[in-house]
């Protein structure tokens, strides 16, 4: 576990070394079971990030992460229960 | 009087609508199942005016705004079609989110009723609601309901009738009149919203218990979807189902079944007896219709035990769960997480299936997925497979499970190729689902499901397949010079002739005979007609209670009457289920790739994929049955090579193109 955590973190290095946004957190990198403030969404799709917006998913918004499930984040936002994949959660910026 | 039903995905708007109309629609208890909008009237019962009000389903939207093509259907028929009256069905457990949605009805100007649906689990949760200060708040009529079990629907409808007519307030606008292609300002008025929504929610709501929090139903998750479990488990579910369906209830409710069928066939036997009919129309309407017929109708209680449970798992939230544990093994193929939704409502039917695709955006994922969407084993297909695992295979479960998993073994190995032949890098899509909590399956729900999917067998059985199963009868009857088909010269009816042919192709896969090779053609027309031609073609009257049986030419059981080994039974059932579905789901595949290439593509994909699939159990089954290769083993060997040979020829295409135009970015 504690492997896979330290690959991901240097891919994201990799990926994210040229972005403003990585002093923030993704979704990927939090505690279970405690509330975030989403500080931002970081995709390049404007779709998607209309879509999330609509659900109510943007910055300022309060975010739990509940759990972890076969590389799917249950996530708690706005009273609502929401599975997202591991792309997803990262592009979430907390 | 028109109603427009409008609300967030899995808000129960279609159980709703089918509360109130008396419909049976399609529900899954996960968000997305409706794609379409649906029709109908509100039941006598709940009004008491006459008046004829219209009732419109309309699929889920999280806003007004189109994102997928299914939120589209929602706002430009809200926009266009002028509804009379909105019924805004609202998760009670979720205004925070659901009241954005409400809040942008309300500027439409139609006159909005808000039903609070899924209030019964409110107190579960420890939510108090103000349902007195949410009306005053938002200005609309607030009803109760809990559409599950028929609660308040009737106060829903005559609030719906007592608000036509009437002006509706927003209580919420945009500040000013702003640009709407200037995205920051839309962003900015939709904050807005979301802050007036919270105002709202803060001042009507009390929650005594944080939805923050993990709870038992996270501790289920864990264990139902887990990395390494989950598709074990799924295995488990799946084979509990068939084997409570196809060894315990289903055969001991077919028994009788079977029972009223045969006491048919003697009645009718009797009433045409002593020559008074012409012998070639009994033998029609006897051995061609009613047998063809009851031979597929015997299933009918094996299959609606299937349904039964099916729709059990799908009620209590574990098809949800299942998509979870499913998508990253979609998405290292290129398919998007939400290609499991259409996989699963296929295995229903695939028609519906390969509709359901519309949710996905990306063009290629959407095409690919309504290719691979009917390999899923749908209920037409389920006859053919209790048809073989009765008869081959002494009512085996695992038959069942393994076709449901080898289906998911070729979508994977079909996504693949897909993959290489159009070049997508891994899959770039996200997948994000509501997951609806766990509840207790209801048995009405499920029994109702069950009852809809058995009406419409019914109606199949007693239109499609009864003239198939007529035409079939004629065929086999007759030579092409229209005599009668001499005893023992069965080899010159018009449909061994028409059949011969094909089965010269399907000797290589253990089933060269032209009985089932005529079986095979018919099932394009519809799966439960392999059941049916084969009843015909054999005259085996039933395939399930076979003790009682007169069988023909002395063989023994039905196994042998086929000729088939057990081995080649198997490459047939294969082959029947993962060649092209019937014209009907090809229909619906033509409608949703919007490709001829695409189509002929996908069905030449299909054909090839069951012919090899088949191919290759037949010819390595019976090599390690008998220890040596069955029939025709190089020439369909020549055939499969060939195929593989075409699709590798596309993939060094798309690798060559790809290379060039590296080089000309160079």
């Amino acid at each position: 576990m504690e492997l896979a955590l330290v690959t991901r973190e240097i891919r994201r290095d990799l990926i994210d070394s040229d972005l403003t946004t990585c002093k923030y957190q993704d979704l990927t990198q939090v505690g279970i079971n405690l509330p975030y403030i989403i500080k931002g969404i970081d995709t390049h799709e404007q779709g998607m990030k209309d879509f999330l917006f609509t659900l109510g998913c943007f910055e300022g918004e309060k975010i739990t992460v509940i759990s972890v499930l076969a590389e799917n984040y249950i996530i708690h936002l706005k009273d609502a229960r929401y599975s997202i994949d591991a792309d997803l959660a990262r592009a979430i910026l907390v | 009087m028109k109603v427009a039903l409008a609300g967030n995905p899995n808000s129960g708007k279609t159980t709703l609508f089918n509360a109130i109309t008396g419909k049976i629609e399609h529900v899954g208890n996960w968000p997305g199942v409706t794609v379409a909008k649906k029709e109908g009237d509100v039941k006598k019962s709940l009004h008491s005016s006459g008046k004829k009000i219209r009732v419109v389903d309309l699929p889920g939207a999280y806003s007004m705004s189109p994102f997928t093509s299914e939120e589209g259907i929602t706002s430009s028929f809200v926009k266009n079609e002028n509804p009379d009256v909105i019924i805004n069905i609202v998760d009670a457990t979720n205004l925070s989110r659901s009241l954005f949605f409400t809040t942008q009805l309300l500027e439409l100007g139609i006159p909005i009723v808000i039903a609070l649906n899924k209030s019964d689990l409110l107190r579960k949760k420890g939510i108090d609601i103000d349902t007195g200060a949410l009306e005053r708040k938002l200005g609309c009529q607030v009803v109760e309901t809990v559409s599950t079990q028929g609660e308040g629907l009737a106060g829903l409808i005559a609030k719906a009738v007592s608000a036509y007519g009437k002006n509706q307030e927003a209580p919420f606008r945009s500040a000013g009149v702003f640009d709407e292609t200037d995205k920051n300002a839309v962003l900015a008025a939709d904050r807005e919203r979301f802050a007036f929504v919270d105002r709202l929610v803060k001042e009507i709501e009390v929650r005594k218990i944080a939805s923050s929090k993990q709870t038992r139903q996270d501790a289920i998750d864990r264990i139902i979807a887990h990395r390494i479990w989950g598709i074990p488990i799924f295995a488990a579910v799946i084979y509990l189902v068939f084997s409570i369906s196809q060894r315990y209830v289903g055969p001991f409710l077919a028994d009788f079944f079977v029972g009223w069928i045969d006491s048919l066939y003697t009645m009718v036997e009797g009433l045409m007896g002593g020559g008074r009919v012409s012998p070639l129309l009994a033998a029609l309407l006897l051995d061609g219709i009613i047998g063809g017929v009851g031979a597929v109708v015997g299933f009918l209680p094996l299959i609606m035990v299937l349904f039964f449970l099916l729709a059990l798992l799908d009620d209590c939230g574990y098809m949800a769960r299942v998509a979870v544990v499913m998508d990253r093994h979609l998405k290292k193929v290129g398919l998007s997480g939400k290609s499991i939704i259409p996989m699963v409502i296929g295995t229903g039917c695939a028609i519906p299936g390969i509709m359901a695709t519309r949710t996905i955006r990306d063009e290629k994922q959407r095409r690919t997925t309504a290719m691979l969407t009917p390999f899923m084993p749908c209920g037409a297909k389920l006859p053919v497979i209790a048809l073989f695992a009765g008869i081959f295979f002494q009512d085996a479960a695992w038959i069942g499970v393994s076709m449901y998993f080898a289906a998911i073994a070729i979508i994977i190995v079909g996504a693949l190729i897909v993959q290489k032949i159009t070049q997508e890098g891994p899959s770039k899509s996200y997948f994000i689902m509501e997951l609806p909590d766990y509840r207790f399956p209801s048995m009405k729900r499920a029994f109702v499901s069950m009852m809809a999917r058995a009406q419409s067998f019914i109606v199949k059985a007693a239109t499609i397949i009864l003239v198939c199963n007529a035409v079939v009868h004629i065929m086999q009857t007759f030579t092409w010079s229209f005599q009668v088909v001499e005893e023992g010269l069965a080899s010159t009816s018009i449909l061994a002739s028409i059949a011969g042919p094909v089965a010269f192709l399907l000797i290589p896969l253990g089933f060269g005979v032209w009985q089932l090779a005529a079986a095979a053609v018919t099932g394009f027309i519809a799966k439960e007609n392999v059941v049916g031609t084969l009843a015909v073609v054999y005259g085996i009257g039933n395939f399930i209670d076979t003790e009682g049986l007169n069988l023909v030419s002395g063989a023994g059981d039905v196994a042998s009457i086929m000729g088939l080994t057990s081995v080649a039974a198997l490459a047939y059932l294969i082959f029947n289920l993962f060649t092209p579905p019937c014209f009907a789901a090809i229909g619906a595949m033509n409608a949703e790739m919007d490709s001829r290439k695409w189509l002929w593509a996908g069905v030449g994909f299909q054909f090839g994929m069951g012919y090899t699939v088949a191919y290759f159990v037949y010819q390595v089954g019976t090599l390690l049955t008998t220890g040596s290769f069955g029939a025709g083993v190089i020439p369909g060997l020549i055939v499969v090579a060939l195929m593989v040979g075409i699709i590798a020829y596309l993939i060094n295409k798309t690798d060559k193109k790809a290379h060039t135009g590296v080089k000309a970015a160079v």
